[in-house]
């Protein structure tokens, strides 16, 4: 029963991941930006999740408000900010650096420095049974809304026009404008998407991780530890890395307890060497 | 009178009155101004007759440690304030600089604050990363230094390579509060426990604390779990946690003692085995709220509580409330504790600081009762205070850390005499690993 445990939370832990990661990728596969404000995305949509959360203790709310203001912040910090140095790497990763320290700073002052949990939807406190050991539903419940916003984004890019061009435009984004798609749309509808899949995690991890600065550090590091293992720009990647981490994780805390550090870090390492573009890179 | 001034080639000249004072004004302010650079130069800048004493404050202020920076700030305020900003006749200057929790920031401000502000006394300091760079700063300059901060690595007031003759620190060190709660567990019928601490020196530390105590009187540590500092999920370690011990002992903080706490609840945990959490970092006061029933009942260890019925507490936490609209934790008591100590020492000198050791001294014979208890410092600047067992309990609504046990003049050595604490081999340092092997952790030198 304990491997079953194990198993499910590693499962749980990589969902969590996966939203985080996604986005990330999502971001540089079609705009070629490595976002590191997507830690202040995740940080920001906890805190938002958390205000709405405490005024009118709707975890739907909650959600929707956090996912919808960090949508508007992504599309302003890409039209007006980004877009200036198109496929300018140095230029751009420096801005999202900048934006980081901003938004970390704003937060502090805004929330202050106590570690903040979001309340649990009330559906989901308690715990299952499993024989001698429980397991608590919201865990379950993250399982779920994991696997529910992976197949979403899987539908959207194989089965709709949005998704057809998306993939036209990360392929090749000049031939998809002189196809006629909006490309420039697409760049801030894209970078938008992703920011609110973070501001999505950082409200479902409020009960769990809870929200306190320097999360965006951390989850900005687990993030890339997601893509460099499933692949930049990869959703499959996204999906096999967060998973394959989360397990390796919870798996290396419980039966390597001396390595907890970098259990982690220890598929990045091994992945970098065998595969350096990820499980579904492409080179 | 007319005096005529003579010059080279016999010219002379009669300048008016208006000029000549002019003259002799500028150059009485050279003199003045060459005088006073000369001076400078020669003199210690704290020994300047100033009649303001300057207080340099060093605390992190923004970062992952400005939570705990800005309520020992507010702690410190509040009894500065409370002594109209004065003492012995002199006016107290407060110059606060953040250290943003980085020791070579913490450094360069220390510096800051002694070499450009005349500061004559620094205070403060939370990490133990601050604390033992500005320990070697106030050391190497002989500047006093007054840990008003947590500040908790055992060292710095123990005899050794560390110890500093400018230090007194009336905040916290690792051991003691493990101790305590050692020796508590230990007569509520526990032998065997396991453990859940941060994975770094400060956890190792407590732990080692805790051990040492418990061993010594006949308790026994089953399991040892070191997840890392920020661990996300307790998860892998809440289920392979040893469910025959008596109980858990924790030390996780930041936010990895909420975590934990709303976890611990979540994996079934919370009635089966009990919790013994030393420094309080999962029933912390701004997460008491926050995770509810989940921390009724479980015990903890801090050489303060909110809760406290003294004249002393009830004044402070009123105040504090007012200023900081939350309940204390440890940090805010800390800080009202280090400027008390200040003024009671500034006064015993009369307002003279040159004399370091003169000051230090004054220091060290500080005694008053505090929000924490009364406290009192040993010969290496080590406060003595008192240690209370905590039980988090519903009292009119809301939830807090009720006092359940109290063990009075606590110090540092405690409950051994420095020559038995110095007689052991090993030192926290050498035993993560080792806790569960009581043969080693008392194993004498």
């Amino acid at each position: 029963m304990i491997w079953v445990i194990h198993t499910l939370n590693g499962i749980a832990f990589g969902m969590l991941l996966f939203l985080l990661a996604a986005g990330l990728s999502l971001i540089f596969g079609l705009l070629k930006i490595l976002n590191l404000t997507h830690g202040s995305f995740y940080l920001l949509g906890g805190y938002i999740g958390l205000t709405v959360m405490r005024l009118t203790d709707s975890f739907v709310l909650a959600l929707l408000a956090a996912a919808i203001t960090i949508a508007l912040l992504g599309a302003v910090i890409e039209r007006f900010f980004l877009r200036r140095f198109h496929l300018d790497e140095l230029p751009q990763t420096l801005l999202t650096f900048g934006f980081l320290f901003i938004f970390a700073d704003l937060s502090l002052w805004i929330w202050g420095g106590d570690p903040l949990m979001l309340a649990q939807p009330r559906i989901f406190a308690g715990s299952l049974p499993l024989g001698d050991y429980v397991y608590p539903y919201y865990r379950l419940f993250l399982i779920a809304v994991g696997l529910v916003v992976a197949g979403a984004l899987w539908w959207f890019q194989e089965h709709t026009r949005l998704g057809t061009m998306l993939r036209a435009g990360v392929d090749d984004a000049e031939i998809a404008r002189a196809l006629g798609v909006n490309v420039s749309l697409l760049f801030t509808l894209i970078f938008a998407v992703g920011a609110a899949l973070a501001a999505l995690g950082g409200v479902l991890a409020g009960p769990v991780l809870s929200v306190y600065p320097g999360a965006d550090f951390e989850a900005l590091i687990l993030a890339f530890v997601v893509v460099i293992v499933g692949g930049l720009g990869s959703l499959r990647g996204a999906l096999a890395g967060s998973l394959l981490v989360g397990i390796l994780d919870d798996f290396g805390k419980a039966f390597f307890p001396e390595f907890a550090l970098f259990t982690v870090f220890v598929p990045m390492a091994i992945i970098l060497v065998a595969r350096p573009t990820g499980l579904f890179g492409r080179g | 009178m007319t005096t005529k001034e003579t010059v080279p080639f016999g010219v002379t000249l009669a300048p008016s009155a208006d000029q000549r004072a002019a003259r002799r004004r500028a150059l009485r302010a050279i003199a003045a101004a060459g005088a006073a650079v000369l001076m400078l130069g020669a003199l210690d800048p704290s020994a300047r007759a100033d009649d303001a004493i300057k207080i340099g404050i060093l605390l992190p202020l923004s970062g992952n440690f400005a939570e705990n920076g800005q309520q020992t700030l507010t702690g410190l305020k509040m009894y500065f304030d409370e002594v109209g900003n004065a003492a012995a006749g002199h006016k107290l200057d407060l110059i606060v600089e953040d250290t943003q929790g980085k020791p070579d920031v913490a450094v360069t401000k220390a510096r800051k604050l002694v070499e450009r502000d005349e500061a004559q006394v620094l205070t403060g300091v939370v990490s133990s990363g601050e604390a033992l760079a500005v320990n070697e700063y106030s050391r190497d300059n002989k500047v006093p230094l007054v840990f008003s901060g947590d500040a908790g690595a055992d060292e710095l007031t123990m005899p050794g390579p560390l110890l500093n003759p400018y230090v007194v620190r009336v905040t916290q060190n690792g051991r003691t509060v493990s101790a305590a709660a050692a020796d508590w567990a230990y007569k509520k019928g526990w032998r065997k426990v396991t453990l859940i601490a941060s994975d770094y020196a400060g956890g190792v530390d407590v732990m080692h604390g805790f051990a040492q105590s418990f061993c010594r009187l006949g308790g026994k540590v089953t399991q040892e779990n070191w997840p890392p500092i920020a661990t996300a999920d307790f998860g892998p370690y809440l289920t392979n946690l040893d469910r025959t011990a008596d109980a858990v002992v924790t030390f996780n903080p930041g936010a990895d003692g909420l975590r934990l706490g709303r976890q611990y609840s979540e994996f079934g945990l919370k009635g089966k085995l009990p919790v013994l959490d030393i420094y309080g970092t999962v029933v912390y006061e701004s997460n008491l709220a926050q995770l509810g029933d989940a921390v009724l009942g479980m015990y903890s260890s801090l050489f303060y509580t909110p809760m406290l019925k003294t004249p002393e507490n009830e004044r402070f936490v009123t105040e504090y409330r007012k200023r900081m609209g939350s309940m204390p934790s440890n940090e805010g008591p800390n800080g009202y504790v280090g400027a008390h100590a200040l003024v009671d020492a500034i006064k015993a000198v009369n307002g003279d600081l040159n004399d370091k050791m003169k000051f230090i001294a004054a220091l060290k014979a500080v005694k008053f009762p505090s929000p924490k208890g009364d406290i009192s410092l040993d010969k290496y600047g080590m406060v003595i205070q008192t240690m209370y067992i905590r039980e988090a309990e519903k009292v009119d609504g809301q939830i807090g850390n009720v006092p359940i046990a109290t063990y009075p003049n606590v110090d540092q050595f405690w409950p051994f005499s420095e020559a038995e604490f110095e007689s052991y081999k090993y030192t926290y340092k050498d035993l993560k690993g080792s806790l569960t092997d009581c043969g080693k952790v008392l194993a004498k030198k």
